[in-house]
C-alpha cells in the first residue's frame, strides 16, 4: 500500500510528464491550481485547513492523471469543494463556481464546459477513487503552533518566527512538498528557514535532553541538515521563478512587508534569491534582500491577506487545535487490559443464579414501557 | 475517443490528447483502472442483511478468499444535489481513524465499474469485517440466553468501544441494540457510524450547535430531546444505559412515538425533569415548551427489579440512566463500577453462541421490535416468508 509520499524522480516521471507536458510547465500547474485554491478558499471565507486540505488533494490527483487531460482550475474547484465537506465547513458547488468564475479570465472558466457543476460532480468521483478515500490530511499548521511553544527565546522574535514560517508553510502549498515530506517535518524545515531569515536564537527549548543536538530533535528523527536545506530551497524557488515569463501567473503584488532584516531598497520586483541551487546552505547574506511576504500573503487588493498566523502561541486559545480530528493515533490509545481490581471483595453466595430469568419472556408481559398508572 | 478506448495504461494517455468534454471523462473513468479503488465485483452477495436510510446492507464473500465474507453497505447517492454525501464522507473518515478491536472494522471502499448501463455513476460500498450477529437479533430470538457474566461481557466491551471513541473526539449519536455487532466469537463491535461526528470541548469558547436530530428516538437521552445543541459523550452513555437494561427485559425500554410521549416515559422511568436534580435545565430550548408529568418519583431501581436481581447491575443502570447529562456516568467510571469486578466475572460469550448456526439481524428478526426508526418508518421486508424459515442466513 503506498503512502502518499514520493521521491523528486517519481514527481517528475508524473503522468503529465509521460503525456508530454514539460516538467516547469507542470510546476507551474500545480502552483496556479494550488494559488487557485487558496484564492477561492479565501474569499469564501474557508479556514486554512480546507483550503490545505483541497490543495494536497489536487497534488495527489495528479500523481495519478495528466495535467492535459484535467484542466487544473477544475480539478481545483472539485478538490476545494471535496475538502470543504470533509472538513466540515462546505459550500454549495454552485457558491464555488461563481466564486471561481469571478476569479477566473473567461478562457479559463471556458475549461468549465457547458455545465459546471456538472463537470466538478463527474470529477469528484474521479477523485475520491484516486485519492483512495483518504479523506484526512494533516499539515504543518498545527506542528508549527505545537513546536514554537516548546521553544524559548526572545517572546517578540518568536512570534516574529512563527508568522513568517506561518507564510512559508501557506507558500509550501505551491511546491510538491506535501507530495515528499510528513508536515512534521515541512513545519521544523520551515521554522528553520524563518528562524534564520528572522534572526531568532533558539536558547532553549523545553523536553531538552543531552543527545539532543537540535531543537527538533525532540519532535523528528534522522533530520539532516540537507534535508532541511532542501526543502528551504524548494519553498525560496517560488519567490525566485520568473513570473514575467508566464503570461498566465499574474506577477506578484508587492507591499511593504514587514521584513525581518532590513527592509530592501527600491528594487522590490526582483524576488529572488542570490542563487536558488539547491545545494547551497542558506546564509543571512543571501536572504537579506528576499521579501518572503510577496508570494500568498500579498493577495491582490481587493480581498484580505490570505490566513495570517495567529498570535504568539501562549494565549490559552491557541491551546485548542484547529476544529478537526486532533486526536492521538488510534494505536498508542490505552485499552481496558489492565483494568484495576474491584475496589472491596466480591459479596460471597449474594448473588442469585441467573437463568431461568426471574421475569418471563417480554413477549407474555405488560411491555416494560407502559408503568402502571 | 477511439484512442481513449483502446488505452492500456494509466499512465499512457493518448498524446493528442486535450482538455476533456464530460463524455470523454465517462470514458476515461470506465477504463481508467484507479489503483487504490477495488471493484465490488471482487465480492460475491450472498444475502441482503440491514437496510437503513443510509443504504442497503449485504452480506458478501471475498472471491479471492471463499472463507472470508464481508459486509458491504451501500453508499446512497440519489437525489444528491452535493455530490458524494457528507454524511458518507464523515463516516469514512471516522471510520478511518477508529480501529480499535470494539469497532466495526472498514477494510476498503469499492465501486462498481462505470458504464453506460449505470450512466457512468458509480455506485460505491463500504467494506466491513463481516460479523455474525447484531444485538437486536440476538435480543429478539428467545433462544438466546446471555448468562449475567455474558451480559458483563457484552456491556464491558460494549463501554470499552465507547472509551475508545470518545478518546478520538467522537461521538457515535445512534447508539441502540442494532448498532451494536456481535462477531460468533463473541467479540462486540460498535457499527454505523452514519451519524457519528467529531467533537471538540469547544471551539474557541464557543458551544458546539449540533444538530439535536440525532439518535433513534427510544434510545434518545433527554437533553436532546430537550433541544441542548452543546452535547458531548453522555448522549451515547444513556443509550448505552438503553442496551443494558434491554439485556434483561429483550425489548427496548421506553418505547415512544412522539418526542413529547419519549420524554413522558423517561419522566416516568427516571423521576420529574426539574432544575432540582437537573440544574440549568430550564434553560433548554423546550423545556417550557413541553407539558411533562410533574412530581414524578425516579423508579429505575424498583421497575428493573423484576427482571435483574443482580445488585451491581441495578446499581450501575442507576448511574447511567441520569436525567443530567452532567452526573451520568461515564465510560471511565462505568467499566470502574463493581458490576465488572465482582463474581460472576465478565465471561467470554462464544461458548454460548456457538449453539446458534444462524445470523440473527434486525433486520431479519421478527418484525415484534416495531421499526421506530429515527424519524420515520423505513420499509420492512414481508415477515412470513421469514417466520417459516426461521433466520434466513444459515452459512452465518
Ligand atoms: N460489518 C457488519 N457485519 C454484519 N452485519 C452488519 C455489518 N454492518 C452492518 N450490518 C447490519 O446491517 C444493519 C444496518 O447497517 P448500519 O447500521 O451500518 O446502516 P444503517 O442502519 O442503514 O445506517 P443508518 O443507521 O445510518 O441509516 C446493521 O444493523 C447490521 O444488522
Ligand atoms: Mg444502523
Amino acid at each position: 500500500m503506498p503512502g502518499w509520499y514520493y521521491d523528486k524522480k517519481e514527481i517528475r516521471n508524473s503522468p503529465s510528464a509521460q503525456d508530454a507536458l514539460d516538467f516547469d510547465t507542470e510546476m507551474r500547474y500545480r502552483k496556479e491550481g494550488a494559488r487557485f485554491i487558496i484564492d477561492t478558499g479565501s474569499k469564501m471565507d474557508l479556514g486554512y485547513n480546507t483550503t490545505a486540505t483541497g490543495v494536497v488533494y489536487f497534488h495527489r490527483f495528479y500523481m495519478f492523471h495528466s495535467f492535459r487531460q484535467f484542466p487544473r482550475y477544475v480539478t481545483a474547484c472539485c478538490c476545494l469543494f471535496l475538502a470543504g465537506k470533509v472538513e466540515e465547513t462546505p459550500k454549495k458547488c454552485k457558491d464555488i463556481i461563481k466564486t471561481a468564475r469571478g476569479l477566473l479570465s473567461d478562457e479559463k472558466f471556458a475549461t468549465f464546459g457547458m455545465d459546471p457543476k456538472e463537470e466538478v460532480m463527474t470529477l469528484e468521483r474521479i477523485l475520491l477513487q484516486t485519492i483512495k478515500f483518504d479523506l484526512q490530511v494533516e499539515h504543518p499548521y498545527s506542528y508549527l503552533i505545537k513546536y514554537a511553544k516548546c521553544l524559548k527565546g526572545d517572546k517578540a522574535k518568536l512570534q516574529k518566527m512563527v508568522q513568517m514560517a506561518w507564510t512559508f508553510v501557506n507558500d509550501s502549498l505551491c511546491t510538491t512538498l506535501a507530495l515528499q515530506w510528513e508536515p512534521e517535518i515541512i513545519a521544523v524545515a520551515l521554522m528553520y528557514l524563518a528562524g534564520k531569515l528572522s534572526k531568532f536564537e533558539v536558547l532553549d527549548w523545553s523536553g531538552r535532553n543531552p543527545r539532543h543536538l537540535r531543537w527538533w530533535d525532540v519532535f523528528v528523527e534522522d533530520v539532516t541538515m540537507d534535508l532541511l536545506e532542501d526543502i528551504c530551497h524548494q519553498v525560496l524557488d517560488l519567490y525566485s521563478s520568473q513570473p514575467t515569463a508566464v503570461p498566465d501567473s499574474p506577477p506578484p503584488k508587492t507591499q511593504s512587508a514587514p521584513t525581518p532584516t532590513k527592509k530592501s531598497n527600491n528594487d522590490q520586483d526582483k524576488i529572488e534569491t542570490s542563487d536558488s541551487s539547491n545545494n547551497k546552505a542558506i546564509q543571512m547574506t543571501d536572504m537579506a534582500p528576499y521579501q518572503y511576504q510577496t508570494f500568498t500573503t500579498a493577495p491582490p487588493p481587493t480581498y484580505p491577506s490570505v490566513y495570517p498566523a495567529p498570535s504568539i502561541p501562549v494565549t490559552p486559545h491557541l491551546s485548542a487545535p484547529p476544529p478537526h480530528i486532533s486526536a492521538p493515533p488510534p494505536s498508542v490509545f490505552p485499552q481496558f487490559v489492565n483494568h484495576p481490581p474491584p475496589t472491596f471483595p466480591p459479596v460471597t453466595g449474594a448473588a442469585p443464579p441467573f437463568y431461568p430469568p426471574a421475569a418471563p419472556p417480554p413477549q407474555n408481559q405488560r411491555p416494560f414501557y407502559q408503568p402502571q398508572p | 475517443m477511439q484512442n481513449m478506448s483502446s488505452r492500456e495504461n494509466n499512465h499512457n494517455p493518448s498524446p493528442s490528447s486535450a482538455a476533456m468534454t464530460i463524455r470523454e471523462k465517462e470514458e476515461y473513468i470506465s477504463n481508467f483502472n484507479f489503483p487504490f479503488c477495488d471493484e465490488s465485483t471482487k465480492y460475491e452477495k450472498v444475502a441482503k442483511i440491514g437496510q437503513g436510510t443510509f443504504g442497503e446492507v449485504f452480506k458478501a464473500r471475498d472471491k479471492s478468499n471463499p472463507k472470508k465474507f464481508v459486509a458491504m453497505k451501500k453508499v446512497l447517492m440519489d437525489n444528491e444535489k452535493e455530490g458524494f454525501p457528507i454524511t458518507a464522507l464523515r463516516e469514512i473518515r471516522i471510520l478511518q481513524l477508529l480501529k480499535h478491536e470494539n469497532v466495526v472494522n472498514l477494510i476498503e471502499i469499492c465501486r462498481t465499474k462505470a458504464s453506460q448501463a449505470n450512466r457512468y455513476r458509480s455506485t460505491f460500498y463500504l467494506v466491513f469485517d463481516f460479523c455474525e450477529h447484531d444485538l437486536a437479533g440476538l435480543l429478539s430470538n428467545v433462544n438466546v440466553k446471555f448468562s449475567l457474566g455474558e451480559i458483563k461481557k457484552v456491556m464491558q466491551q460494549l463501554l470499552n468501544g465507547l472509551y475508545y471513541i470518545h478518546s478520538n473526539q467522537i461521538l457515535h449519536r445512534d447508539m441502540k441494540a442494532a448498532n451494536v455487532l456481535i462477531t460468533k466469537n463473541g467479540v462486540l463491535k460498535l457499527a454505523d457510524f452514519g451519524l457519528a461526528r467529531a467533537f471538540s470541548s469547544s471551539k474557541n469558547g464557543q458551544p458546539n450547535r449540533f444538530t439535536n436530530r440525532v439518535v433513534t428516538l427510544w434510545y434518545r437521552p433527554p437533553e436532546l430531546l430537550l433541544g441542548e445543541r452543546n452535547y458531548g459523550p453522555p448522549v451515547d452513555l444513556w443509550g448505552a444505559g438503553c442496551i443494558m437494561a434491554e439485556m434483561w427485559t429483550r425489548s427496548p425500554i421506553m418505547q415512544g412515538n412522539s418526542e413529547h410521549q419519549q420524554l413522558t416515559l423517561i419522566s416516568q422511568l427516571c423521576g420529574s425533569i426539574t432544575p432540582l436534580c437537573w440544574p440549568g435545565v430550564e434553560s433548554l430550548e423546550l423545556y417550557k415548551k413541553m407539558d411533562l408529568p410533574p412530581s414524578q418519583k425516579r423508579k429505575v431501581r424498583e421497575r428493573l427489579k423484576p427482571y435483574l436481581k443482580d445488585p451491581y447491575a441495578i446499581d450501575l443502570l442507576d448511574k447511567l440512566l441520569v436525567l443530567d447529562p452532567s452526573k451520568r456516568a461515564d465510560s471511565d467510571t462505568a467499566l470502574n463500577h463493581d458490576f465488572f469486578w465482582t463474581d460472576p466475572m465478565p465471561c467470554e460469550l462464544a461458548n454460548m453462541l456457538a449453539n446458534h448456526t444462524q445470523s440473527m439481524f434486525e433486520f431479519l428478526a421478527p418484525p415484534r421490535r416495531a421499526s421506530q426508526m429515527r424519524h420515520h418508518s423505513l420499509p420492512r421486508p414481508s415477515t412470513s416468508a421469514l417466520q417459516d424459515s426461521g433466520y434466513q442466513d444459515r452459512v452465518f
